[in-house]
């Protein structure tokens, strides 16, 4: 609906503005009259006027003096202004004068249609006007709220960044091909990547993912219900391997056009480790438990059959070849005995440790091997160059180089050369001093991906024939003497070398577990 | 000669009971078997036993626990416990040896007659 505009009429003559009033009451404005030139000003100065109808000759301020101080204010400047007077050359003249703002004049006689249609005209006019700046204000008005609801959305987007660069888990946000286009403090800090190395890359590229799906799948799940939750193993920009439980969400802008994928990893490697190692332990506990029943109910028969044995060794029946017979058996006996008790138990000889010569317990092994040695052709090569007095249980250490020389033997079948070293040695990294033992085979070797597992529990292969626990329970032991135990393998074209070196440091002081003590020393 | 000295020995394996019987005959003592350790208790009673050889783990009461019932009663009577476990149990110090199986029928019978002559002495001086 359109509303009125508001026309004012001057004149001093009162019967003049009721022939006005008559005229344009037609065009159903609001018409205002004013007597003279300042009551006019005082209304214009309270009123939206659209047109102002005035006569030329008004006593005190005629109608050109009240026009130029209408046009003097800014407010009046574009009002549109009918001058009603007899046309003078003079008048004309003056009419031009004014530049800016609508302006017209009627001539007496007043002709009311033209009058009526020369009002209606500037009327329309100041209708559109304002209709038009009504519009242009309601514009600015959505122009400003606008801007003020961006102000706040950018506001919260920084919030929320400022949120996500404080979780601690990596948060990004990449597009469908892998493009990066949000990395987190926390990404930075987990990945070791900083922001603006990996902006517009492929994250998953420089991340080395290894995904449990295939990239499609992941992808579909994605599409198809917006999210996705799985480990990823990846690599931070110094080569550490680390495993993450990711969450992909799909994000779609208000558009519903642009997709891109929230990313949330959380580091779990420490978590997984913890759980492996539980798991060993866990099974080490088991093996300790198995290894006590099978100790317990092998080791009471072969009780049994010995003194069965014993008693049959002096039995006065026996001729001279059965009681070697027995005797053989009896031997065998001790060894299946000993096996048992090296195995199935920590046996240890005495309370506390004592003095040990390496040499010696390295001879008294290969003493036991030589046979061996011999029928597998194997050429050994000694090398003492210290005696290598370390305090010890005699025991523990035989277990140890028992177990280096065993596995040498092993990988050399079909002949080799075994060489043992022992010499006083420095350690590099802590200064201290101690032997050094070198047992090197040309044998099968080491494969590379053997390696890592090498000093793991149940780790062998020797398929059915080892215990796999040999190097692990060496490995236990030279760490309860502060010593070192390590290896190298060369697989070369002639063949190939491979060696173990124990560093055991003078300094030892290795105390015996009590709990895992059987001994037949008196206990008082 | 002096008479023999009485050995109560204590398993609960019938094999075993019964040729650790004979190597100990063998070696010259008297044998008394018992297959419980409350078995073993009922026959120091009524019987004038020089030393008991026991096995630790069995039904019952166990080797340390028939120690303990023993040195209770007996403080001066010897009590070698002969076990397969490879742990020594807390509770060992109950009786004055206890040794493995492992270690065989000689160290048994050379145990034993250590035990015997110190256990004399002892009570001589």
């Amino acid at each position: 609906m359109e509303s009125k505009v508001n026309i004012l009429m001057v004149d001093d003559q009162p019967g003049k503005l009721l022939t006005y009033e008559v005229i344009l009451g037609e065009l159903g404005e609001n018409l205002v009259k004013a007597s003279s030139g300042r009551e006019a000003l005082d209304i214009l100065l309270k009123m939206d006027i659209a047109v102002v109808l005035m006569d030329v000759s008004m006593p005190e301020l005629d109608g050109f003096q009240l026009a130029d101080m209408i046009r003097q204010h800014p407010r009046f400047q574009k009002i549109a202004i009918i001058f009603i007077s007899a046309v003078h050359l003079t008048d004309l003249d003056r009419l031009t004068g004014y530049q800016r703002g609508a302006m017209d004049y009627i001539s007496v006689p007043v002709v009311p249609e033209l009058l009526r249609a020369k009002v209606s005209v500037f009327a329309e006019l100041h209708r559109k006007a304002r209709e038009l700046e009504l519009l242009n204000r309601d514009l600015e008005q959505r122009v400003l709220e606008r801007t003020a609801e961006l102000r706040e959305s950018e506001k919260q987007l920084r919030q929320r960044a400022d949120l996500l660069d404080l979780a601690s888990e990596a948060i990004m946000v990449r597009d469908f091909e892998g493009v990066l286009q949000f990395w987190n403090s926390g990404a930075e800090a987990f990945y070791g990547w900083d922001r603006a190395e990996v902006l517009g890359r492929n994250v998953h590229q420089i991340l080395r993912t290894k995904l449990p799906n295939s990239a499609e799948e992941i992808e579909s799940a994605i599409r198809r219900e917006g999210r996705w939750e799985g480990n990823l193993v990846q690599y931070t920009k110094h080569g550490r391997e680390v495993v993450v439980a990711s969450r992909q969400v799909l994000q779609t802008d208000a558009g519903g056009a642009r997709h891109t994928i929230l990313e949330i990893s959380r580091d779990i490697t420490a978590q997984l480790q913890a759980e492996d190692a539980l798991r060993k332990a866990e099974k080490l506990a088991a093996m300790g438990r198995v290894a006590g029943i099978i100790a317990h109910e092998i080791n009471n028969p072969l009780d049994a059959i010995r003194n069965a044995f014993y008693l049959l060794h002096n039995h006065p029946s026996l001729d001279d070849d059965a009681r070697q017979y027995t005797r053989i058996a009896e031997e065998e006996l001790t060894r299946v005995a000993h096996i048992t008790r090296q195995t199935l138990s920590f046996y240890r000889e005495s309370k506390e440790a004592v003095p040990v010569s390496i040499a010696e317990i390295l001879n008294d092994i290969l003493a036991l091997q030589l046979r061996l040695l011999e029928r597998n052709g194997i050429v050994l090569e000694k090398e003492y160059s210290s005696d290598g007095p370390v305090l010890g249980f005699p025991g523990e250490l035989k277990q140890v180089f028992l177990n280096l020389i065993g596995n040498a033997i092993q990988a050399m079948p079909d002949g080799g050369r075994l060489r043992i070293r022992v010499s006083d040695a420095t350690e590099k990294g802590h200064q201290r001093e101690g032997i050094r033992v070198l047992i090197a085979d040309t044998g099968s070797g080491i494969r590379p991906e053997d390696a890592k597992q090498l000093f793991e529990p149940f780790f062998t292969t020797k398929s059915t024939k080892g215990t796999g626990l040999g190097l692990w329970i060496s490995k236990g032991i030279v760490q309860k003497y502060e010593g070192i135990i390590q290896f190298r393998s060369m697989r070369l074209l002639r063949g190939n070398i491979t060696a173990f070196s124990v560093f055991i440091p003078k300094s030892a002081s290795p105390q015996m577990s009590e709990a895992r003590v059987l001994s037949s020393a008196s206990l008082r | 000669m002096n008479e023999k000295e009485l050995i109560l020995c204590v398993d609960d394996e019938e094999n075993q009971l019964a040729v650790r019987k004979l190597v100990l005959e063998q070696a010259g003592y008297s044998v008394l078997t018992a297959g419980s350790g409350q078995q073993a208790l009922d026959l120091l009673a009524g019987h004038p036993i020089d030393l008991v050889l026991s096995d630790h783990l069995m039904p019952g009461l166990t080797g340390t626990e028939l120690a303990r019932q023993i040195k209770a009663q007996d403080p001066d009577l010897p009590v070698i416990l002969i076990s397969a476990v490879n742990e020594i149990p807390a509770d060992a110090a109950y009786a004055d040896l206890f040794m493995s199986k492992l270690d065989g029928p000689q160290a048994m019978c050379q145990n034993i007659a250590a035990m015997l002559a110190r256990s004399k002495n002892g009570s001589s001086s």
